[in-house]
């Protein structure tokens, strides 16, 4: 779709007779620089405010609330007061490391955007290739870990460097396996593709498609959260263990790039559960949405907006619940549970798929009502705790 | 072997089956209502209201009713009243010149409220008194010079009988020990 | 005059970036600069790939080599303490014989690379390359595919033996 607003913009005349391949560079660049700056960092801001305020109300007490109505602009605020900090580069460490791992981990997490599909024509370039280019970006982020563990010349840093590095590398297995679970039903990589062969309705979805992408489905979450370095995986900066990590000589504006990559790297990993298991923007086909592009794109980038977040503040919620687990703890539920299961996945989808090339119906529809009744029951528990404490309850976010 | 098998699968349904119940119960908690109070500024009622009524906050003193005795500046431990009272030649009353707290100093003992004869000085249950200055910190009561009072048998004066009363009610329910109301301590 | 394309700016750009940081790979003195040079010769030769067309290839050549062979080697070098202390230079030959050396086989490689009978294909439009790759993986080439897993089976295997016997050694 750019292209073709390219070439209606060269036809037109309105670029000056540009040479074709340079107006290609400049669109792709701004529409890079458009994603990245209007959505992407503010996506990264807004999320840290967000999960202050989930984070507390599990805690019962109320976030910040104080800077802005409802304190919306405490994001700012706090970037603000980040990149004014001084930056302090130890003595002893590798100044030129020291200055490059930022932007390593900066650049591996935003080359994965390219290819996130945010509606039918939202998306900067429909890779062939789409899931595997974003899964192969985000394993820069693990060098840019280790240079930034490296170059401190801290012990802390480097344990906490070694051991993400050793975290993210083990967990991308069962992730890669469980992706292309998802793979052998669609027979595409393209993440426009997978999302057109999944329906608006839940019984459409990949994640009910078989009891294997059902499973799969955990095992990935569970795979990308570590990849993600989230609670409960989130060892290497454990602020109570290895001071903070691999970040520990970190102030200012570099402190604020690794966080900002950690908080947004959410955001891609909800994108891709959500492109793979949870039917991305797929909206029904109400019959006024089909005329008119604008709306429909609206209505589609909204709802694979809303999902991802969904998944985000999921994600929060699992961090607010879970302890973190011990190094060998992670290491053996990796090794020793999570990816012979996603074998077992990948061989059972292969069977299913070849059993059913075009699924199995009454499978899907019982799989959706199990996962339905799941959720009923896990709101029969919430009832029941809330029975139990007696306590009083609001459902206003606000203070 | 067998056992390390069931020992394998009752891993993976003790993890699912924990972590669902353990996320019920932190989004029971997200529903309800946070115990947090947010003082001071968003509060139902002022702190300084729900204090009880003997507590001793940041001294205050009703000129109106203070006879310049000079027993609450003899009282305090710490000297940080100063008094200023002399008999004017002239008139031949007593006059206030000068009736300065230092509550940087005043460790709220409550040893000058006691020995009161009207109860002028007296606690209030004011506690912020932080302040950028260390010039607030010195209250001083006298503006300009004032008489002291003179007790009366019966006080009928419409302005003073109201401070008088309540004064006289501070004395009895606080400073004096033993307490008109019978109570001790 | 054709039409200007970007096709050589950036296929300069990413030649550049490879054969700069391969020299920064070789003549460094500070391991890990190396080691971070060579992450940057691995992103340029996959944007070369790219510019072949060879999109699977590309992405695989970050996945694998950037994403899992370069993390390895920063793991050895990592852990392994006083690395810095070790000094890189062979003395065995000294320099005149080395530069003769050199010298002759750049010569043999450039004369191979001019008068070689190049098959020249006309730059068309890129293709999806991956189904070709896969089906050419399960059809014509499975026996080369299932060797080279056994191979990597036995790399694995290997590589568990040997630090198992090790910690045997230490222990008893």
């Amino acid at each position: 779709m750019l292209q073709q607003f390219l070439d209606s913009l060269i036809a037109d005349g309105t670029l000056g007779g540009m040479p074709r391949d340079v107006a290609y560079l400049i669109g792709m660049l701004g529409a890079g620089a458009l994603v990245v700056f209007g959505f992407v960092l503010n996506i990264s801001g807004v999320t840290t405010f967000v999960e202050r305020r989930v984070w507390a109300r599990i805690q019962s007490r109320i976030g910040p609330n104080r800077v802005g109505p409802q304190g919306i602009l405490q994001w700012l605020a706090d970037g603000i007061k980040l990149l004014m900090k001084e930056e302090a580069i130890p003595f002893a460490a590798d100044s030129a490391l020291f200055k490059l791992a930022p932007f390593v981990v900066t650049v591996g997490f935003i080359t994965a955007f390219v290819a996130v599909p945010f509606s039918s024509a939202l998306v900067i370039a429909d890779l062939n290739l789409g899931i595997l280019y974003i899964t192969s970006m985000t394993s820069l982020v693990v060098v840019g870990i280790m240079i930034a563990g490296w170059a401190s010349n801290n012990k802390w840093s480097l344990i906490g460097g070694i051991r993400a590095a050793a975290q993210i590398v083990s967990y991308e297995i069962p992730a890669a396996l469980s992706i292309f679970t998802v793979i052998l039903i669609t027979g595409t990589l393209s993440m426009q593709g997978i999302i057109q062969q999944q329906g608006w309705g839940p019984w459409d979805w990949f994640i009910f498609h078989s009891p294997f992408t059902f499973v799969g489905f955990f095992i990935t979450f569970v795979s990308l959260l570590a990849e993600g370095n989230r609670t409960p995986f989130d060892l290497p900066e454990a602020e109570s263990e290895l001071v903070a990590g691999f970040v520990t000589e970190y102030s200012g504006a570099r402190y604020l790039f690794f966080f900002l990559v950690e908080w947004g790297n959410l955001y891609v990993i909800s994108a891709i559960l959500v492109t793979l298991f949870l039917g991305g923007w797929q909206v029904p086909m109400i019959p006024g949405l089909a005329e008119s592009p604008f709306w429909l794109n609206l209505t589609q980038a909204v709802t694979f907006i809303v999902k991802s977040y969904a998944g985000v503040i999921t994600m929060m919620w699992i961090r607010a619940t879970l302890p973190r687990v011990r190094v060998d703890q992670l290491m053996s539920t990796c090794w020793k549970y999570l990816l012979p299961i996603a074998f077992v996945n990948f061989m059972g989808t292969a069977l299913w798929v070849l059993i059913w090339p075009e699924g199995f119906r009454f499978a899907e529809l019982a799989l959706t009502l199990l996962g339905f009744s799941m959720v009923v029951y896990f709101f029969y528990r919430v009832v029941f705790h809330l029975r139990r404490s007696g306590a009083e309850l609001t459902f206003s976010p606000l203070s | 072997m067998v056992g390390g098998f069931n020992a394998y699968f009752s891993n993976i349904f003790e993890v699912a089956s924990t972590v669902f119940e353990g996320m019920a119960v932190t989004f029971s908690h997200f529903v309800r209502k946070p115990t947090t109070i947010q003082y001071p500024d968003r509060m139902a009622i002022r702190v300084q209201d729900t204090l009880p009524y003997r507590y001793r906050g940041i001294l205050e003193v009703d000129l109106e009713i203070c006879t310049g005795c000079l027993a609450c500046e003899r009282a305090c431990p710490i000297d940080c009243i100063v008094i200023d009272a002399k008999k004017d030649k002239s008139t031949k009353k007593m006059m206030l010149n000068r009736f300065d707290i230092d509550i940087a100093k005043c460790m709220y003992c409550g040893l000058c409220s006691e020995p009161c004869p009207t109860g002028s000085i007296h606690h209030t249950p004011e506690f912020e008194g932080a302040d950028f200055s260390l010039e607030s910190m010195m209250r001083r009561f006298v503006k300009q010079p004032v008489a002291a009072y003179k007790p009366k048998k019966v006080e009928d004066d419409p302005e003073v009988a109201p401070i008088l009363e309540r004064g006289m009610r501070y004395l009895d329910e606080f400073a004096d020990p033993a307490g008109k109301t019978g109570t001790d301590s | 005059m054709t039409e200007f394309s970007m096709f050589p700016v950036v296929f300069y750009l990413m030649a550049a970036i490879t054969v700069g940081s391969a020299f920064g790979v070789a003549f460094t003195n500070n391991i890990f600069y190396s080691a971070i040079a060579l992450m940057f010769t691995l992103l340029g030769a996959a944007g070369l790939y790219v510019m072949l067309a060879a999109d699977f290839v590309a992405v695989v050549q970050v996945f694998v080599y950037v994403g899992g062979i370069l993390v390895l080697t920063l793991f050895a070098i990592n852990l392994t303490s006083r690395i810095g202390d070790v000094s890189v230079s062979n003395r065995s030959l000294g320099r005149f014989p080395s530069f003769l050396v050199l010298g002759l086989i750049g010569y043999s490689m450039v004369r191979a690379i001019r008068t070689a009978a190049w098959n020249v294909v006309e730059v068309g439009d890129p293709v999806p390359t991956i189904e070709a790759i896969g089906d050419a993986f399960l059809t014509q080439y499975i026996l080369p595919f299932e060797l080279a897993s056994l191979v990597l089976l036995a790399a694995l295997v290997g590589a568990v033996v040997l630090s198992r016997k090790e910690l045997k050694e230490v222990r008893g």
